[in-house]
C-alpha cells in the first residue's frame, strides 16, 4: 500500500500551485464551472496552462504530450478544483473527447486534433442527449446517412452545454436505420465543425443561470473522415470512455473550497456574542461534511489508481460519481443550515455573505445527480456490474 | 375525530383554485419576480372582492369571520401557484397580529380597511446582527420620550416592506438580547420620517428588505399589547403565522408531487413510462409519505390553535417537519423530471427556490427543534 505521491509528482504539484496562485482567478474558475461560457480570460488561462507545460502530462509524446502517468492529470484536476471549484477551462475536449480520439480515432484525426487540445486551443461540446433520449441514450434518433464522401445529418439534440463557445460538436448519430437491429449497434461518432451550414443553436437557460443548448441539424454535410473509429461502433466507444470521464469530471476536491468557506464563515460570524463555530450543531455538521469529503477522496483515488495502472474500470467510477454528486447536495444543505436566511441572498444583494456562492450552489445542486447520467441509472450500473444483479430494463 | 373539511371549506378551496389557476400562471410569477413591486394591484383588488382579505377577520370588523383552518385552505391554494404579493404579510403577519393583540381601538382602526383591501401590512422582526433565527434576539431600541417612543435600529428580511402601509415592529424596551422580557410591539406608519428601505435580492425574487429606523417616532397608541411583555403576544402571532407558512409549503409540495407523478406516467425511456421503474416509484411514494405527514400535522395544529390551545410543541414540530419535507419533495421532484425541470422556464424551479425561502421564514428547522427540545423539558 502507498497513498503518497512520488517526488516528481510532488514537484509538479508545487510548480503548479505557484502557477495557479499567480494566474487563476475566481472569475476564470466561474466561467468554466458555471458554463457561462469560457470567455477571453478563460481562453488565455487555458493557453497559458499549456504553455507552462501543465497540460498533456499523460498524453503520448508524438501529439505533444509527455507520456507520463495519468496521476499528473489528477493532480492538475485536484489543484484546479481546490481553487473555487475550477476545472481545465476547455474540459470537454481535454477530459472526454481527446481520450476517445486517442483510443479510437484515425491517425489523421489524432494529428489534426490532439496537439490543439493539449495546447489548450480548442473545445468540443457533447452531442448525446435528445428530447426523447436521455437515460435511454441508445434510442437516439438523429440520423446520419452516407452519401459518397459525406454523411448527411438531420435531427435534434438537446442540453448540449458548451456548444455556444466550442469549435466542434462531438456528435453521436444513428448510422444504421435498419429495423430489428439492436438500437445500440447502429450509432456512430462524428466530429462536426460547429459553424457547418445547417446547424442552428438555441439557448436553454438553467435555473442557476448557466446556458445549455438545443442543437438542430438540417442536412448538415459531415466529411466521412470526421467519423471516429468504425461505423456503428459509436455507442461502444461512448461506454468504454465513461469510466475515465467520471474520473476526470467528478473531482471531490472541487467541493473543498466550499467547505473551507463555510468553515471560515462559522469562525468569523457571531450570534449573540459567540462565534457560530462554538455551536455543537455547527461543529457536528461541518465535521460530517469533512468526513464525507475524505470518503469521496479515497473513492476517487481508488478508481483513479485503477485507471493510472491500466486496470479495468467497472462500477468504481460510478460510485465516485454518485457519492460526490450527492455529497455536494448534502454539503449545500449544511451550508444553508449554517447561513440561515442569509444563505438566500444572491451575489448582488446587500448583506450577502460568501459572495452569494451558497445560493448559487443550491440552485446548481439539482443538476449534479442528473447530468452525465442520473443517480438511478448509476445505482443500477453498480448493482449489475459490481454485484452481478440481474437487469430489470 | 373527523378529517373532513366542511362544505364551505371545500367551496372555498375550489373557488380559490379556479381563480388562482386562471389568474396566477407560472409565467406571471416569473414576471413578478423581476417586477420591482412584485404584484399587480388589480389582482389584489379582485382577491379582495372575493373576500379573501377579510377571510379571518371577524364580521364586526367587516370580515368574513372565518377560522384558522379556512385560512390554511387559502394558503395551501396560494402556495400551490406560488402567488406573489403581500397577502401573507398583510394577513398572516399583519391582521393576525392586530387580532391577537385584542386592542379594540387598533382593531377598529385597521381590520375593516384590511378587509376592504385598502391596507397592507408587514412585520419587521429579524435583525442583521443576529445571524441565526431567534425571535427574542432583538436589539432595535424603542426609547420612551414623553408621550411617544423613538425607534432606532435595523431590521432584516422584512417581506413586502415597500408596499406596506404599516409595519409591525418588534422592539426592545428593556433588557438585553436575547432576553424574552423587554420586547414590545409597535405599529409604525410606513411613511414615518427616519425609516429607510434597502431591497435585498433573494434567490426567489420575493420582495424582502432591510429596514432601518433612525429615531422613528411613534405615539404610545401605536403599542400593540403590553409594554415590555410583547413576547407572549409575539409567540401567539408567530404560531398562527407559522401554520399559514406551512400550509403554503404544503400547497407547493402537493403541486410538485402532481407534476412529478404526472411526468413519470408520460415520459418514456427504454420503451416504458419511467414511472414503471421502481426507483422512480419509490421517489414518488417518498414524496407522498412526506406530504401526508405534513398535511395532517398542519391541519391538526391549525385545529388546536383555532380551539385556543397554545400547541407550542406541535407548532414547532410542524414548522420543522414541513420545512424538511418540502425540501425533500422538491429534490425528488427535480430528480424524477430530469434535465427538463432544471431549466429556468420550467415550473419546478419556482418551487425549489421557494422551498428554501419558506424554510428560513419564521424560523428554520434548527430553531424550531430547540423549541421542541425545551418543551420536552431538556
Ligand atoms: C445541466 C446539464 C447539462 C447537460 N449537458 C449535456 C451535454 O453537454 N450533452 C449531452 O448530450 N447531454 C447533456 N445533459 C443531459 C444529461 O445527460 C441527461 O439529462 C441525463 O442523461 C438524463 O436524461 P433526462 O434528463 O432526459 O432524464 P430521463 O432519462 O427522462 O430520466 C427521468 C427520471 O427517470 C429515471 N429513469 C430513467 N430510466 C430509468 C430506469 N431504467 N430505471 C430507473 N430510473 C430511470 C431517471 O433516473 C430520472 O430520475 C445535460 C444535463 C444537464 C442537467
Amino acid at each position: 500500500m502507498d497513498f503518497g505521491y512520488s517526488r516528481e509528482e510532488e514537484e509538479y504539484r508545487e510548480r503548479l500551485c505557484r502557477f495557479l496562485d499567480e494566474n487563476l482567478t475566481e472569475e476564470i474558475a466561474r466561467q468554466n464551472w458555471e458554463d457561462r461560457g469560457v470567455g477571453s480570460e478563460g481562453r488565455e488561462f487555458s493557453r497559458k496552462l499549456a504553455a507552462y507545460g501543465f497540460l498533456g502530462m499523460s498524453w503520448p509524446k508524438e501529439y505533444g504530450g509527455k507520456g507520463l502517468s495519468p496521476t499528473y492529470e489528477f493532480i492538475l484536476l485536484d489543484e484546479l478544483g481546490k481553487r473555487w471549484g475550477c476545472h481545465v477551462p476547455l474540459d470537454v475536449g481535454y477530459t472526454m473527447v481527446g481520450p476517445t480520439i486517442l483510443r479510437r480515432g484515425s491517425e489523421a484525426l489524432k494529428s489534426e486534433f490532439l496537439p490543439r487540445i493539449i495546447e489548450g486551443e480548442i473545445e468540443f461540446c457533447l452531442g448525446y442527449t435528445e428530447p426523447n433520449s436521455g437515460s435511454d441514450l441508445a434510442s437516439m434518433q438523429m440520423k446520419a446517412v452516407e452519401e459518397g464522401d459525406y454523411f448527411i445529418v438531420n435531427g435534434q439534440k438537446t442540453f448540449n452545454t458548451e456548444c455556444h463557445y466550442s469549435e466542434y460538436h462531438w456528435l453521436a448519430a444513428r448510422t444504421d436505420q435498419s429495423r430489428g437491429a439492436p438500437k445500440y449497434k447502429g450509432i456512430s461518432l462524428f466530429i462536426v465543425d460547429m459553424d457547418s451550414p445547417g446547424i442552428t443553436i438555441r439557448p436553454l437557460w438553467t435555473m442557476s443561470g448557466e446556458r445549455t443548448n438545443e442543437v438542430y441539424y438540417d442536412n448538415v454535410k459531415v466529411p466521412r473522415h470526421r467519423m471516429v473509429g468504425e461505423k456503428n461502433m459509436g455507442f461502444y466507444y461512448m461506454m468504454e470512455a465513461i469510466g475515465s470521464e467520471r474520473n476526470q469530471v467528478f473531482i471531490p476536491m472541487r467541493l473543498y473550497s466550499l467547505l473551507q468557506e463555510l468553515v471560515q464563515y462559522a469562525r468569523d460570524t457571531h450570534h449573540n456574542g459567540r462565534p457560530l463555530a462554538e455551536d455543537p450543531l455547527v461543529r457536528d455538521r461541518l465535521a460530517q461534511a469533512a468526513i464525507e469529503l475524505e470518503v469521496a477522496r479515497v473513492l476517487a483515488d481508488h478508481s483513479r489508481w485503477l485507471e493510472s495502472n491500466h486496470m479495468p474500470l467497472s462500477y468504481e467510477p460510478e460510485i465516485t460519481k454518485i457519492f460526490t454528486s450527492e455529497m455536494e447536495q448534502r454539503l449545500v444543505d449544511t451550508g444553508m443550515q449554517l447561513l440561515g436566511a442569509f444563505g438566500l441572498l444572491m451575489e448582488d444583494s446587500p448583506r450577502v455573505p460568501m459572495r452569494g456562492r451558497l445560493a448559487w450552489y443550491y440552485l446548481h445542486s439539482f443538476m449534479t445527480t442528473i447530468g452525465a447520467g442520473t443517480s438511478e441509472i448509476g445505482r443500477s450500473v453498480i448493482a449489475q456490474r459490481g454485484l452481478g444483479l440481474p437487469r430489470s430494463y | 375525530m373527523d378529517f373532513h373539511f366542511t362544505e364551505e371549506q371545500r367551496i372555498l378551496r375550489k373557488t380559490a383554485r379556479d381563480f388562482l389557476e386562471a389568474n396566477c400562471s407560472a409565467s406571471f410569477v416569473l414576471e413578478m419576480e423581476k417586477d420591482e413591486k412584485g404584484y399587480k394591484e388589480d389582482l389584489w383588488l379582485k382577491m379582495s372582492e372575493l373576500g379573501w382579505m377579510g377571510l379571518i377577520i371577524p364580521e364586526e370588523y367587516d370580515g368574513v369571520g372565518g377560522n384558522l383552518l379556512d385560512l390554511v385552505v387559502m394558503f395551501e391554494e396560494m402556495g400551490r401557484v406560488c402567488l406573489p404579493g403581500p397577502f401573507f404579510s398583510t394577513i398572516a403577519l399583519g391582521a393576525l397580529s392586530i387580532m391577537e393583540s385584542a386592542d379594540d381601538g387598533l382593531k377598529s382602526e385597521f381590520l375593516p380597511a384590511i378587509s376592504r383591501g385598502e391596507l397592507k401590512l408587514t412585520m419587521a422582526h429579524e435583525e442583521p446582527d443576529f445571524t441565526r433565527y431567534d425571535p427574542y434576539s432583538v436589539g432595535l431600541k424603542a426609547i420612551k420620550k414623553g408621550d411617544a417612543f423613538l425607534l432606532s435600529g435595523t431590521k432584516m428580511f422584512v417581506p413586502d416592506a415597500h408596499v406596506a402601509d404599516s409595519i409591525i415592529c418588534v422592539a426592545r424596551t428593556d433588557g438585553q438580547p436575547p432576553a424574552r422580557y423587554g420586547l414590545s410591539l409597535f405599529i409604525v406608519d410606513a411613511g414615518s420620517k427616519g425609516l429607510n428601505l434597502r431591497p435585498l435580492k433573494t434567490m426567489a425574487g420575493d420582495k424582502q428588505f432591510e429596514v432601518s429606523f433612525n429615531d422613528v417616532r411613534v405615539s404610545k397608541g401605536a403599542l400593540l399589547g403590553r409594554l415590555d411583555r410583547g413576547s407572549d403576544l409575539l409567540d401567539s402571532i408567530l404560531r398562527k403565522a407559522v401554520v399559514c407558512k406551512c400550509a403554503e409549503m404544503l400547497g407547493g409540495a402537493q403541486k410538485v408531487l402532481e407534476m412529478a407523478s404526472g411526468y413519470a406516467k408520460e415520459r418514456e425511456q427504454f420503451g416504458k413510462p419511467i414511472g414503471s421503474f421502481q426507483a422512480v416509484q419509490h421517489h414518488c411514494a417518498n414524496m407522498l409519505i412526506d406530504i401526508e405527514g405534513s398535511r395532517y400535522l398542519i391541519y391538526k395544529v391549525a385545529w388546536l390553535l383555532s380551539q385556543g390551545i397554545p400547541a407550542v410543541m406541535e407548532t414547532a414540530a410542524c414548522k420543522s417537519w414541513v420545512s424538511e419535507a418540502f425540501k425533500k419533495v422538491v429534490s425528488l421532484g427535480h430528480q424524477v423530471q430530469g434535465a427538463t425541470a432544471y431549466m429556468i422556464e420550467h415550473d419546478m424551479p419556482l418551487y425549489s427556490r421557494r422551498a428554501r425561502i419558506a424554510e428560513m421564514s419564521l424560523g428554520d428547522g434548527r430553531y424550531h427543534r430547540t423549541v421542541v427540545a425545551s418543551q420536552l423539558g431538556l
